[in-house]
């Protein structure tokens, strides 16, 4: 029998979701994100994006509309400067000059990384780099904005800042696809929770389903969020997991007065 | 895209070549070499090519050597070209591209079927300067690693909207510096950090380094060093006194 990577993955992302992908390492998270814009192909069956197959068309054609962040930032950047390496995708697919000026000075904003315009990149922190990747896929606006490991090496507020960008390019009808680890940065952000499991499609459904569904979080090599963990331990008091300390206060501040 | 670099990189394997000693694998490899650059006939470096796909057969690498074999047409074809354009005539053009595919294909013997590791061991029994055999080893080691590098570097700026392969000649080679840059700071990066965790862990601290293997000949060593030694005998004898 064949050894396929990937097998039985059915799946379709609308825009204006957030989804996120989960599973033990090796169990083929990063080569799925990979087929999103054509970088690799299915042997068998097929991605279509925006209707097309990805066979059809170049990944150059695909990128336009599928941004992929990866995971290690120090694999892209390249450039003299910061302001470079944002505009190197825009050069890449041909805006003009002006729209280029525009979106970079934008983008560096965003991210808090105006100030180092003209530095190398090569200088920023880890940190600091994750954000210009960032930066430089937005700078060309994509519908479906793909992310592997987004939280790795960010500090706190870095983290809140990143969830809150993902919360507004949904609302801009814009689709985040993330591929994580960070269970709580995941919990907050309530996406849909695609689980992959040695290649299959474990589950997909909403968050706090898949974080109830213990055998297969075992099976993923998942921990529970805090919030979830609380729940667990908390059942019968508690309807549902809160979702962060603020909704958690309210619900034991409740609880208090009801004298439970 | 890195196809051909299979070629070149070790893979554990359950052969009866893969396990003789490394040396005499590296003596098995020198020697067609060096036969290959003595040979100048075509019967000769058919000799020599049958045994190397013996020998590819026996170490279950045919399929790998192969690989190098369809990277290197490109080269074969420049040098027979070259050849032919200089003046040489067609007989010396076949010649000399049969003995570069010997050479390439030889070399590849051993480093098919011998892990870092032996290769290390190799170069200990010739009492070479340990930091040499260090630094030589590591960057065979290194290879497939940065082989990765360069896959995952080129799907980066693939996704960037960089098509490599779009343009005329000189646009086409400017192509490739998003993907070069960053993988010589990546290889610097790594090196430095290499550096700082060999140092932690007290490399270079005693003169003398022990190793949990040592290499020692078995009998089918013996008789594999013994075959290959008479095998170069003949060959050579069969060269200078029968013309062959």
């Amino acid at each position: 029998m064949k050894n396929y990577v990937l097998n039985n993955i059915n799946i379709r992302i609308e825009l204006g979701q957030i989804v996120a992908i989960m599973g033990s390492n090796g169990s083929g998270k990063t080569t799925l994100i990979k087929h999103f814009n054509g970088l690799l192909k299915p042997n068998e069956g097929f991605v279509k994006v925006f209707g097309k197959d990805t066979r059809d068309d170049s990944v150059a054609a695909f990128s336009r509309r599928v941004g992929l962040v990866f995971q290690n930032p120090d694999h892209q950047i390249f450039s003299d400067t910061v302001w470079n390496e944002v505009a190197f995708a825009l050069k890449n697919f041909g805006f003009e000059e002006e729209v280029i000026k525009k979106r970079v000075k934008w983008a560096l904003e965003f991210f808090n990384l105006i100030q180092y315009k003209d530095t190398s990149p090569l200088l920023l922190s880890g940190g600091e780099k994750k954000r210009l990747c960032l930066a430089s896929i937005l700078a060309w606006d994509p519908d479906y904005i793909v992310l592997d490991e987004p939280t790795v090496g960010q500090d706190f507020l870095q983290k809140e800042k990143l969830r809150e960008v993902i919360k507004m390019l949904a609302t801009r009808n814009k689709t985040v696809i993330i591929v994580s680890h960070d269970v709580e940065f995941i919990w907050r952000l309530q996406p849909r929770l695609i689980l992959l499991s040695n290649g299959e499609v474990a589950m997909d459904d909403t968050c706090a389903n898949v974080f109830q569904n213990n055998v297969l979080l075992d099976k993923c090599g998942i921990v529970k969020p805090q919030f979830v963990e609380l729940f667990d331990q908390l059942t019968p008091l508690l309807t549902h997991p809160p979702l962060d300390v603020l909704e958690a206060r309210s619900i034991f501040l409740k609880l208090m007065k009801k004298g439970e | 895209m890195f196809w051909f670099a299979e070629g070149l990189i070790y893979r554990r394997q359950d052969s009866v070549f893969h396990t003789i000693d490394p040396r005499v694998k590296l003596f098995v490899s020198i020697m067609l070499f060096s036969l290959s650059l003595l040979s100048n006939t075509i019967l000769e470096f058919l000799i020599i090519l049958s045994l190397i796909f013996f020998i590819g057969v026996l170490s279950k690498t045919l399929k790998r050597m192969a690989k190098t074999f369809v990277f290197s047409l490109s080269f074969l074809a420049m040098v027979f070209i070259i050849n032919v354009l200089v003046g040489y005539d067609i007989m010396f053009s076949i010649i000399i591209s049969l003995r570069f595919i010997s050479v390439v294909s030889s070399t590849s013997i051993f480093f098919l079927t011998s892990s870092p590791d032996e290769l290390e061991l190799v170069m200990k029994s010739f009492h070479l300067p340990y930091d040499l055999i260090f630094a030589f080893v590591t960057a065979v080691r290194f290879v497939p690693v940065i082989m990765l590098d360069a896959i995952q570097i080129l799907d980066s700026q693939r996704s960037r909207g960089l098509e490599i392969e779009k343009g005329n000649l000189i646009k086409r080679i400017k192509n490739y510096l998003p993907v070069l840059i960053p993988l010589i700071v990546q290889a610097i990066i790594r090196s430095e950090e290499l550096a700082e965790a060999m140092e932690s862990r007290a490399y270079g601290y005693s003169k003398k380094k022990t190793s949990y293997y040592s290499l020692r000949l078995r009998k089918r060593d013996y008789f594999a060093a013994s075959v290959s030694i008479c095998f170069m005998i003949a060959f050579i004898l069969a060269i200078y006194f029968l013309h062959i």
